[in-house]
C-alpha cells in the first residue's frame, strides 16, 4: 500500500524575532528568528521550518520554584542576575526565560523591583530574553508596564496573555516593541480567539507566539500534542490567525507523582527524564521553542534535537 | 457669544501673521516625531520658519500645523513654562500613556480649555472625569481656577496642566498624532489613515469655556477634522460646536465618543465562557428543560425606545427554579428588549441569534435552535450552586452589553415561565418572525453578486460553512441573507462574511467559483465544492441546527422532509434525531441536507433534482404550518394539485405504504427521471 503524504499546503507559519543586537538598538548577542516553514516536521516533501530552540527557565523568587532545581543550582538562585549569567555560560541554552515569581506572592506591591530585576538580567546575560510577568489582573497593569519599560529596545518575548487578561501584556508589547506569548488551555478555537483579540488590540501577527499549554507526559500531554498538531494543521491550511510559531513548557514535569515520590537519590534524574521526553515530543509536534527548568535536561535535549533535525538542519 | 465661523475665519488670518514671525531653528526635545502633528499630516520634519510656512501652505492652511509651529517656536525661544505646566510631553511619558489606553486603565482623553465661569464648575467636571477613568489635559485659565478651588493637578491625578494659554491645547493633538503613529501603525504623511485612526479609535473630546481668542477658536475648530467633538459650556455658537450645560458636558462627551465603563464580570453563581459552548447537558444531568417540543418556548429580541428599557433589569414572570420539580419541562419566553442610538430594527434577528451563544457560554446552561423552536436546559449542578432562572436573564443582558458596547446602550430581559402568558406572548412573537421573513421574500439570488457565510456553529462543527443567499436562508432558519449582510456591518470580523459569487460553474446546481473558494478556506480545506441548489451533488455541509432535514427516498424517486418538532418515524426508516446524528457535525452527505423551513418554499429548493415536484412526504404539522404559503407557491407554478399528493405520517409511515399511496394519487415524482 502506498501512502501519500500531503506536502502541498496553502499556508505558512509566520516568523517572530526575539532579541535585538547592539546594532538594532538592544544589547543581545543575537536576534533569533523562530517559526517559518510550510509543513509538518518529519513528513518530508515540504519545508518543515527551523530547528526548535531550547529556553532555560529561571526566576527571581526561588521559594516559588521546584526545590529539585534550586538545590541542584545552589546559592546562585538567590540572585537572578547571577543565575542568568551562569545559566548562559554553563547550561548553554538558546534563550533565557525569566519568571517574575516574586509577583505571585499575595499582596505584591514592589513594582520598582520588577523593572530592576529585568534590567539586571539584561545586564548580566546576553541571550535573547523571554520575561514572564504577573498572573493576577489586579497587578498586571503595573507589572507589565515595568517589564516593557525595562526591556525597551531589547525585543523581549513577554508572557503571558490569556483570554480575559491580555490587555496589559499587549499594551507593553505595543508600547515598547516586544512580542507576546498567547496562552490558551489546550483548545485550538480558544487559541484562535485570543489571537484575534490581540490583533484587534493592535498587536501584529508577527509579534505573537502561541502557547497551547503543555501538560506533562502522562498527565495530559497527549491533549497538548493534539492541540499543537491541530493549530499547525489549521495554519498550514491557511488560517492566518493560527499561523504563529509555538512555545511549549511542560512546567508540571517537576511536580508529578513519579518525580515527587522517586527515591531522593534518583529524583533529579527522574525530573530530567520527564522534562526531556516531554520536550522532545513537543518539538516533534511543532513547537519552535521548548523550555526546561533542570539544567541537566539541556544537553540530552540538544543532542536529541540535533539527531532529528541535523546539527544545522533548518536553523539559521 | 462668539460666532465660531466668523472668529475662526479671522483667527486663521492672525495665525498666518504669527507664522510669518517665525525664524531660526526650533524643535521639540525628547521625541522621535519632530513636530508630531505636522509630521503625521505631511510626513515632513520641520525645523525652520520657512519649512513651517511651506508645510502650512501645503496643508491648505491647516490651523493645527500653524499652532504647532508657533508653539514649538515659542518654546524654543523662551523655554518651557514654569511648573506646574508641562508644555510638550516627551515620547517616554507618552508611551506610558499609550500603554494605559491599550491596557484599559485609561478609557479616554479629555481636554478642558478656557476660563470657567466659576471655579467649582471646572472642579466638578474634573471630578467626574477622574471617576470615569478619563485622562484630562488642561489649557488656559482653567488651571489656575482649579488650583484656587483646591483641586490638585498633575499627571498623578490624571489632570495634566499643559500651559497657561488655551493655544497650548495643541499638545493634546500632538499626543493623539503620536499615539496614532506609535500604536496605530499610522505612517507619517498618511493623512487618510491618520484621520481614520483618530476618528475611529481616539476616544477623545474637548470641553471649552469662554476666553478663547480668535486664533485659538480657529485651532480648536480644526480638531473636528480628527473627529474630536468640541463641547461648549459657554461663550461660543455655530459650526459643529455642541452647546452643553456644565453638568452634562462629561456625559455628552463620553456619549459622543462611545466611551463606556464596561462590565467585565457577570455576577451569577456560574462560570461563563466560550469554553463551555460545546458542552451539552444530558437528560440525566438536567434539572429543568424548556421547549424542545416538550413545552412551549420561544425567544425574541426587540428594539425599544430608551424610556422602555431599564439597563440590566431582569424580570421573571411565573415559577422560579425553587417552584419547579426536578426533571420537568417548563414553558419559557425569553424576551430581550434593547435600546441603542445606532440600533436598527433590521439588526434584531441577528442579535437574537446571539442568545444561542450566550446561553451556551454558561457552564450549566445549554441552548439549541432558535425562535419558537428553542430548547434550553439548566443542569442539576448549576442549580445546586444556586443558579436560578433569573440568572439566565442576567447572563444574557450582561453578555449583550459586553459584546455590543457600541451598539447597545441598555438591555433588559424578561423571562416568562407561566404557560398562559408564554402562549400569549408567543403568538405576538410569531407575527414578528413572519414580518421578518416577509422582508426578504421576493429577492432573488440573481439580484446580488455577494452571498454571506455563517460559521457561527464551527465551535460544534469545526468544518461547517453555511452559505446564505436571498433564496436560501441559513439552515437554522434564523439568518437570512439580509441578516448576514447586517451582521457583517455590525461586526466585520464576525462569523458572517461576504462571499463573492464569482464565475458560475453550474447554473442548475448553483455552483459558483467564488463560493467554492470561500468554502474551501472556511472549511479548512475539507470541502472543495458546494452546490447551493442540489442535495445530490456536493450539497452544503450541515452543523446540527437545521430546522428540517431533506432526505432522498430513491424507491419513490423523490425526497421527504422531516422537521425537528416531529419525533415519529419517517418512511426513510429513521427519526429526525437519528438522521440528525448521521448528517450533522459539518459533513457533506449527498442525498441528505439540513435546511430551513423557509427554503422549502424557495424556487431554488431541489432545483437540480427537478424542484418541489420531488417532494413526497412531510409531517402533517409542518404541512399545516406551511399550508398557505405552500399552496400559493404551487399555484404560481401551476401544480396546485400537488399539495394533496404530498403524503404525511397519517397517510404513510412505512415505505411500502408510501409507495402505494403515491401510486394511488399519481404523484408526479414517480414519472420524473430517476434520481440515481
Amino acid at each position: 500500500m502506498k501512502v501519500d503524504i500531503i506536502s502541498e499546503w496553502t499556508g505558512e507559519i509566520g516568523e517572530v524575532t526575539i532579541g535585538a543586537t547592539k546594532k538594532e538598538g538592544g544589547s543581545r548577542c543575537a536576534a533569533i528568528v523562530i517559526g517559518g516553514g510550510s509543513g509538518f516536521p518529519f513528513l518530508g516533501g515540504s519545508a518543515p521550518g527551523r530547528k526548535p530552540l531550547i529556553a532555560f527557565e529561571f526566576c527571581d523568587d526561588p521559594k516559588l520554584w521546584s526545590p529539585i532545581v534550586t538545590e541542584f543550582e545552589g546559592d546562585v538562585v538567590n540572585d537572578a542576575g547571577a543565575w542568568a549569567a551562569r545559566a548562559e555560560e554553563r547550561h548553554r541554552p538558546d534563550l533565557l526565560r525569566f519568571y517574575l515569581t516574586s509577583t505571585r506572592r499575595r499582596g505584591f506591591q514592589e513594582f520598582s523591583q520588577v523593572g530592576r530585576s529585568v534590567e539586571e538580567v539584561l545586564e548580566r546575560a546576553t541571550l535573547p530574553l523571554i520575561v514572564e510577568g504577573s498572573i493576577d489582573p489586579a497587578i498586571d497593569s503595573e507589572t507589565f508596564l515595568r517589564c516593557g519599560e525595562a526591556g525597551e529596545g531589547e525585543r523581549l518575548l513577554l508572557g503571558t496573555a490569556e483570554e480575559g487578561r491580555y490587555r496589559s501584556v499587549a499594551a507593553a508589547a505595543m508600547a515598547y516593541g516586544h512580542s507576546v506569548i498567547a496562552q490558551s488551555p489546550i483548545d485550538v478555537n480558544l487559541a484562535k480567539q485570543l489571537n484575534i483579540l490581540l490583533r484587534e488590540t493592535g498587536v501584529p501577527h508577527d509579534r505573537i507566539v502561541i502557547d497551547p499549554y503543555t501538560g506533562a507526559l502522562g498527565y495530559g500531554f497527549e491533549y497538548s500534542y493534539s492541540a499543537m498538531e491541530r493549530i499547525r494543521y489549521a495554519a498550514l491550511k491557511g488560517d492566518e490567525d493560527l499561523a504563529m510559531p509555538m512555545i511549549s513548557s511542560a512546567i508540571d514535569s517537576l511536580n508529578i507523582k513519579e518525580v515527587r515520590e522517586a527515591d531522593p537519590g534518583q529524583r533529579g534524574e527522574m525530573a530530567v527524564k520527564w522534562e526531556l521526553y516531554t520536550a522532545v515530543s513537543s518539538a516533534i509536534a511543532g513547537a519552535s521553542v521548548v523550555c526546561v527548568r533542570h539544567p541537566d535536561t539541556i544537553v540530552p535535549l540538544r543532542s536529541a534535537i540535533d539527531s532529528l533535525w541535523g546539527k544545522t538542519g533548518g536553523g539559521d | 457669544m462668539q460666532d465660531v465661523e466668523k472668529s475662526s475665519f479671522s483667527g486663521k488670518a492672525e495665525l498666518l501673521k504669527m507664522l510669518d514671525g517665525i525664524e531660526g531653528e526650533f524643535s521639540y526635545e525628547g521625541t522621535a516625531y519632530h513636530l508630531p502633528v505636522t509630521y503625521a499630516i505631511t510626513g515632513r520634519a520641520i525645523h525652520t520658519g520657512d519649512e513651517a510656512r511651506s508645510a502650512y501652505e501645503d496643508t491648505g492652511g491647516n490651523p493645527l500645523v500653524a499652532a504647532e509651529c508657533i508653539t514649538s517656536f515659542e518654546q524654543a525661544m523662551h523655554g518651557k513654562e514654569e511648573d506646574p505646566y508641562t508644555g510638550f510631553i516627551v515620547d517616554s511619558v507618552l508611551r506610558k500613556l499609550g500603554y494605559s489606553l491599550v491596557d484599559g486603565s485609561i478609557l479616554g482623553l479629555a481636554l478642558l480649555a478656557g476660563t470657567p465661569p466659576r471655579p467649582d464648575t471646572a472642579a466638578a467636571i474634573c471630578r467626574e472625569l477622574q471617576e470615569k477613568y478619563i485622562l484630562t489635559f488642561l489649557a488656559g485659565d482653567v488651571i489656575s481656577s482649579l488650583v484656587e478651588s483646591g483641586v490638585k493637578v498633575g499627571a498623578e491625578y490624571r489632570l495634566v496642566p499643559l500651559g497657561k494659554q488655551p493655544l497650548m491645547g495643541i499638545h493634546f493633538i500632538d499626543i493623539i498624532a503620536r499615539v496614532a503613529m506609535m500604536f496605530g501603525g499610522v505612517a507619517p504623511g498618511d493623512t487618510d489613515r491618520l484621520l481614520r485612526y483618530a476618528q475611529e479609535r481616539a476616544r477623545a473630546f474637548v470641553i471649552v469655556f469662554s476666553g478663547l481668542d480668535e486664533p485659538e477658536i480657529a485651532v480648536y475648530d480644526a480638531f473636528g477634522l480628527l473627529g474630536i467633538p468640541i463641547l461648549s459650556v459657554d461663550g461660543y455658537e455655530g459650526k459643529e460646536w455642541v452647546q452643553v450645560e456644565a453638568g452634562d458636558a462629561v456625559g455628552k462627551g463620553l456619549d459622543l465618543k462611545g466611551i463606556r465603563v464596561t462590565v467585565t464580570a457577570i455576577p451569577i453563581p456560574m462560570a461563563c465562557s466560550p469554553a463551555f459552548e460545546g458542552k451539552s447537558i444530558r437528560k440525566e444531568e438536567m434539572f429543568v428543560e424548556f421547549g424542545g417540543g416538550r413545552s412551549p418556548a420561544f425567544e425574541l429580541l426587540r428594539s425599544r425606545p430608551a424610556e422602555e428599557v431599564t439597563d440590566g433589569k431582569v424580570t421573571v414572570i411565573g415559577p422560579e427554579i425553587e417552584d419547579i420539580r426536578e426533571g420537568s419541562a417548563v414553558p419559557l419566553a425569553i424576551i430581550v428588549d434593547v435600546y441603542g442610538k445606532t440600533m436598527k430594527k433590521d439588526y434584531e434577528p441577528v442579535l437574537e441569534r446571539r442568545i444561542h451563544n450566550f446561553v451556551n457560554y454558561g457552564e450549566g446552561t445549554w441552548h439549541v435552535a432558535q425562535r419558537d423552536m428553542v430548547w434550553v436546559r439548566i443542569s442539576k449542578e448549576a442549580v445546586a450552586h444556586g443558579v436560578r432562572i433569573e440568572h439566565l436573564g442576567e447572563l444574557i443582558a450582561a453578555k449583550f452589553r459586553i459584546d455590543f458596547p457600541d451598539l447597545l446602550d441598555a438591555v433588559q430581559v424578561t423571562l416568562i415561565t407561566d404557560e398562559k402568558k408564554v402562549l400569549e406572548a408567543k403568538e405576538e412573537a410569531g407575527l414578528i418572525y413572519e414580518e421578518r421573513d416577509e422582508r426578504i421574500r421576493g429577492m432573488k439570488d440573481t439580484d446580488v453578486d455577494t452571498f454571506y457565510s455563517c460559521t457561527l456553529c464551527q465551535t460544534f462543527a469545526p468544518n461547517h460553512v453555511c452559505i446564505i443567499t436571498p433564496e436560501r436562508p441559513a439552515l437554522c432558519g434564523a439568518i437570512t441573507w439580509l441578516d448576514g449582510k447586517i451582521a457583517y456591518e455590525i461586526s466585520p470580523s464576525g462569523a458572517n462574511q461576504p462571499v463573492l459569487k464569482g464565475d458560475m460553474i453550474d447554473e442548475v446546481r448553483g455552483e459558483f467559483e467564488g463560493v467554492n473558494r470561500f468554502v474551501k478556506k472556511a472549511s479548512h480545506g475539507e470541502v472543495d465544492r458546494c452546490s447551493l441548489y442540489s442535495i445530490l451533488e456536493y450539497p452544503m455541509t450541515c452543523c446540527g441546527c437545521f430546522e428540517c432535514i431533506a432526505v432522498m427516498v430513491p424507491e419513490v424517486n423523490g425526497f421527504l422532509i422531516v422537521n425537528r418538532e416531529y419525533t415519529g418515524e419517517t418512511p426513510s426508516g429513521m427519526t429526525f434525531s437519528t438522521l440528525a446524528g448521521t448528517i450533522g457535525g459539518g459533513a457533506q452527505t449527498p442525498g441528505f441536507a439540513g435546511i430551513s423551513k423557509g427554503y422549502i418554499l424557495s424556487d431554488r429548493f431541489l432545483q437540480a433534482e427537478g424542484g418541489i415536484e420531488r417532494l413526497v412526504w412531510i409531517p402533517s404539522l409542518l404541512k399545516e404550518e406551511l399550508h398557505d404559503r405552500l399552496v400559493q407557491k404551487l399555484k404560481e407554478r401551476g401544480i396546485e394539485s400537488l399539495f394533496d399528493k404530498i403524503a404525511d405520517e397519517e397517510k404513510a409511515v412505512a415505505l411500502e405504504d408510501l409507495i402505494e399511496y403515491l401510486a394511488r394519487v399519481d404523484h408526479p415524482a414517480l414519472e420524473m427521471p430517476p434520481l440515481i
